[in-house]
């Protein structure tokens, strides 16, 4: 009785268990998937890009906006992880697999010309004419252009700023500095009399993040990595710059060792702490100080970052441009959509609603703007002057090698010679073999 | 009757044959294709070369570096995984109670999503808000000094994955017999004996399935040290695979990624080999 | 020969030692848990190591700002429905390999365990084509059929090694008994190699459960999202919630883990000691 009972369990067991399993997959395929059964005569394009900040509802808004407007079309946005990373991988698998799954791409200010040249990405000089590339930062113009044409348009920006702790400064009596010697001076006497502060902390762990941060120091010596469009690593210039990164750490000690592992978040964190004085980090750190319960609300001051003397700071150009794709089956509808997400109300729209910097200068100047999102507008200057990474379809390639040459110098493995001489052999080889006729 | 045990052997392993052929096929010989060209997207270059990519290999030294670090990762994370997960499985074998509620809570942190869990390391290694230092009460820039990275890397990669080690041992300590412990205690064996001479060798099958995938996970590693460290500083703790995504994804190379990909294969292959052989001799 | 004491000292060792490991394995989780309850302003301060005022509001936001019950479902779909396959297919394969007459069982396992050798990164373009001239893309079928394929190698060599256990006699005696090869699987081997069953079933599930390349490459909206590319959608450009993600992950982790712990109790241990006494 006992051992038939027993059986009995051990077989409901053996059948209950995979029949629940199996259906509960089953089950899947009862739930209703999103109707597709639409009038014929609609297209329907799909926008691929990384979440975008803040309030769903507000682009949810912009995008219905452009469906009243254009009968006929349909947007459908498919968001992607805002990992850089996890995106470029994304495009590369799909686009190589010349998938028409989507129509119109956001790029990284870094991609566009490597996409343009792979012929992943129409031309759109009618889109983008000459006359209206006259009313957009010019950083972000000669990011999407390639070989003459631009194959996208530039949608929101970013650059490097210098934030400080406006109250800290006042205290002792400084003012923000233009130079980074300053920067180290005020750094030094002020942490030296406040226990628990850092004095200045940036981007240094291995990711595009460290060479964001290491041009900066390069081109606010007079230097960079290309010269006439030749790359030319190794000069002076660069070297001490990398030499003061590194001394920054380890010779005048102003910045904890941390920021050989820190990205943004990690400075964004510790300084919104109010554990340190100087902070390099892009625009989007401000609202999160501004906002309510912040430790340093009220105590953040930002301008643009200082230079070796001499010549004006240097900001490095990031941000967004909006692409359509080769493959894409419907490319008028797709050029429209960009044309109308790139408009001066939309751009303004979403300076409004989520904090994106427009591209359109005219912007910075729109008084409802200035009224609503008075930081936005002061950024003009430092857009007007951040400066692209290297532009060339080769650039993916080329800052594989320098994310571990800059590494090692500022975790002290390398001198900026043997590093900058590294860069010079390894880069100039690529870009050696992008010209034409000379591949490997 | 043989016969017929032959025939339906052979419908049996039928289904699992045509799933792996069906989905694994195609892509396995393309990277093995592919690995033979020479295929730069953005240099419009796309041809046979055959084995001039395994040639490079020997002339990379990035290739040799992370090929040593990928080595040391799985030597060290797939010993400490095998020893640490044999403790838990054996103090887990006893009965007692809320074994099973234990049991469950051992497997947290396999349950974590790996994306999750490597962030979550991530911060408690950060020197200056990171719960670690906090805990030692010591200011270590963990991820920053080539010596700790890789560690700490191997760490987490010991404690996410003991959880596998300590439920396949499990399960195997499970069908032992217990008759034979029984046997022995009256015989008056000591624990020691009894693990060398009974649950040891009853357990071998076990610890050889373990080995091979520990092996062939850790070999192929690529989320703990890329969201970690992003194969920093200097590329000190860059892993094959992290190396072969660079190359791939990230630089377009799709030729060189998948020789180092074929690589890869290699090695474990030659791994797995040898377990199996030596599982088999001893 | 044991004495009152050495049985008291190993007691004593014995609980040690299990509080060591489950502080082990706990321990970060329970930061986790912690740090999904501080508010914004004291999620990167320390001290205080509790949160000084705990808050749900990062819990209300994981379910607030996206579908997130739709995106569980959508995982326990995948992942039910990979354990299911993989089992089904891969016991049937691992009984054959540990207990029928079948030549070339050394190759056929070989084969099986070298489709785990190469890294996911490398396979995952080439199979995102057999994916898309399949006509899955963006379906949970498609991750079925992944998952279940890159899980087949650890159940079949698991299994195989737990049918192996099962001394030949009783197929033989039960082959005598006018028993077929499917019903001698069903009825004995099966509710034999339990413990093997359930301990894969888990690692089977969880890797579904967590699988996140695949997913990101394969998936494209919320109709077919799983968990780890969801929480991979929190960031913004620059700002990452951790309040948000720590929330979610334990939002994630605790169903599994009381998913297992019933399943342990309730089934292995009854198909075992059925097993043993039937």
């Amino acid at each position: 009785m006992l051992e038939a009972t027993k059986s009995c369990i051990k077989t409901a067991f053996l059948s209950t268990l995979p029949c629940l399993l199996l259906f509960i997959f089953l089950f899947s395929f009862i739930t209703p998937c999103a109707s597709q059964d639409r009038p014929a005569r609609e297209t329907t394009i799909v926008f691929k890009h990384g979440k975008i900040a803040g309030d769903q509802r507000a682009f949810r808004a912009i995008i219905e906006e452009f469906e009243r407007r254009n009968p006929g079309i349909r947007v459908r946005d498919e968001v992607l992880p805002s990992s850089t990373d996890e995106q470029h991988q994304f495009y590369v698998i799909n686009l190589e697999g010349r998938s028409s799954d989507f129509d119109v791409i956001s790029m990284d200010v870094i991609w566009v010309q490597e996409f343009a040249r792979a012929g992943w990405l129409r031309r759109l000089d009618h889109v983008f004419p000459p006359r209206e590339r006259e009313l957009f930062f010019r950083g972000p113009v000669d990011a999407v252009t390639f070989e003459g044409g631009v194959y996208a348009v530039p949608w929101y920006i970013d650059a490097g700023l210098l934030y400080y702790r406006k109250d800290l400064l006042e205290r002792y009596g400084f003012s923000p500095p233009d130079t980074w010697a300053e920067l180290v001076r005020i750094a030094k006497e002020i942490t030296a009399r406040e226990t628990g502060l850092y004095g200045f902390v940036w981007q240094g762990k291995q990711y595009e993040g460290l060479v964001c941060n290491a041009m900066e120091y390069m081109w606010s010596n007079g230097g960079g990595l290309m010269a006439d469009g030749r790359l030319d690593a190794l000069r002076e210039e660069n070297v001490r710059a990398l030499a003061f990164m590194h001394d920054l750490i380890h010779e005048y000690r102003v910045s904890p060792e941390l920021v050989t592992t820190a990205t943004e978040e990690t400075t964004r964190h510790i300084f919104g702490n109010g554990r340190a004085l100087f902070m390099r980090n892009w625009p989007y750190a401000w609202n999160i100080f501004e906002r309510e319960g912040s430790a340093v609300k009220g105590k953040v001051g930002v301008k643009t970052l200082p230079s070796f003397g001499g010549g004006p700071g240097a900001s490095t150009l990031g941000g967004w441009q909006l692409g359509v794709s080769r493959y894409s089956k419907h490319p008028a509808e797709a050029e429209r959509f960009v044309r109308f997400l790139t408009s001066y109300s939309v751009q303004k729209e979403l300076a409004l609603t989520v904090g994106y910097k427009p591209t359109r200068k005219a912007l910075y100047l729109d008084p409802e703007l200035r009224k609503a999102q008075p930081f936005i507008a002061g950024l003009r200057r430092v857009f007007e002057t951040a400066r692209p990474r290297p532009l060339t379809p080769f650039y993916m390639m080329m800052t594989q090698v320098l994310q571990p040459e800059l590494s090692s110098v500022i975790s002290g493995l390398k001198t900026p010679e043997e590093a900058l001489r590294s860069i010079q052999r390894h880069a100039g080889r690529i870009l050696e073999a992008g010209e034409p006729g000379r591949g490997r | 009757m043989n016969h017929r045990g032959a025939r339906s052997g052979y419908l049996f392993v039928l289904p699992a044959a045509a799933v792996l052929a069906f989905v694994t096929i195609y892509p396995l010989c393309h990277v093995f294709w592919l690995s033979l060209h020479r295929r730069l997207l953005i240099f419009d270059i796309h041809r046979f070369v055959a084995l001039d990519n395994y040639r490079f290999l020997l002339t990379d030294d990035r290739f040799l570096r992370s090929l040593w670090n990928t080595v040391y990762f799985t030597a060290t994370s797939v010993t400490l995984e095998l020893a640490i997960g044999l403790g838990l499985a054996l103090l887990l074998n006893r009965t007692f109670r809320y074994r099973g509620a234990v049991r469950a809570a051992i497997l947290i942190p396999w349950a974590i999503p790996t994306v999750v869990s490597a962030r979550m390391w991530e911060w408690m290694y950060n020197t200056d808000f990171g719960i670690l230092n906090h805990l030692l009460g010591v200011k270590v820039n963990w991820l920053g000094s080539p010596f700790w990275a890789m560690n700490a890397a191997v760490f987490m990669d010991v404690w996410k994955t003991t959880p596998f080690v300590a439920l396949l041992l499990t399960a195997g300590l499970q069908v032992i017999p217990r008759e034979l412990y029984q046997a022995a205690s009256i015989d008056g064996a000591g624990p020691w004996l009894v693990f060398r001479r009974i649950t040891l060798p009853l357990l071998r099958p076990m610890i050889l399935v373990v080995l091979l995938f520990r092996t062939i996970d850790a070999f192929r590693v690529f989320d703990a040290v890329y969201v970690l460290t992003g194969g920093g500083p200097a590329n000190t703790t860059e892993t094959l695979s992290v190396y072969a995504y660079k190359v791939l994804f990230q630089t377009l190379q799709f030729g060189y990624g998948s020789t180092i990909s074929i690589v890869v294969f290699a090695c474990v292959a030659a791994i797995s080999v040898f377990y199996v052989r030596l599982f088999r001799r001893s | 020969m044991v004495t009152g004491s050495q049985k008291g000292i190993r007691s004593v060792l014995f609980w040690a030692g299990l509080a060591a490991a489950v502080a082990y394995c706990l321990g970060p989780f329970v930061w986790q848990f912690i740090t999904s309850l501080k508010p914004a302003a004291e999620l990167t301060m320390l001290p205080p190591v509790l949160p000084t005022r705990p808050v749900l509001e990062n819990y209300q936001s994981v379910f607030a700002a996206r579908p997130f019950l739709r995106i569980i479902l959508n995982s326990l779909v995948v992942a039910s429905g990979t354990t299911f396959f993989s089992l089904a297919i891969g016991s049937l394969a691992a009984f054959a390999l540990a207990r029928l007459p079948l030549r070339g069982r050394h190759i056929f396992l070989a084969f099986v365990l070298s489709v785990s050798m190469f890294p996911p990164i490398a396979t995952v373009s080439p199979l995102y084509i057999v994916i898309r001239f399949l006509g899955l893309r963006d379906t949970l079928t498609a991750l079925v059929i992944t998952y279940t394929t890159f899980s087949l190698p650890l159940t079949i060599w698991i299994l195989t090694n737990f049918f192996r256990e099962v001394p030949r006699e009783i197929y033989l005696a039960a082959l005598l008994d006018g028993c077929t090869p499917f019903q001698i699987f069903y009825k004995i081997f099966l509710p034999l190699a339990a413990p093997g069953l359930s301990a894969t079933a888990i690692l089977v599930f969880i890797f579904s459960w967590n699988e996140f390349l695949f997913a990101l490459t394969f998936t494209s909206t919320a109709a077919s999202r799983t968990i780890p590319v969801a929480i991979a959608l929190f960031p913004g450009v620059h700002e990452v919630p951790w309040g948000e993600i720590a929330a979610a992950s334990v939002v994630v982790t605790v169903p599994v883990v009381v998913l297992v712990f019933v399943f342990q109790r309730r089934i292995v241990e009854g198909l075992t000691m059925g097993a043993m006494k039937g």
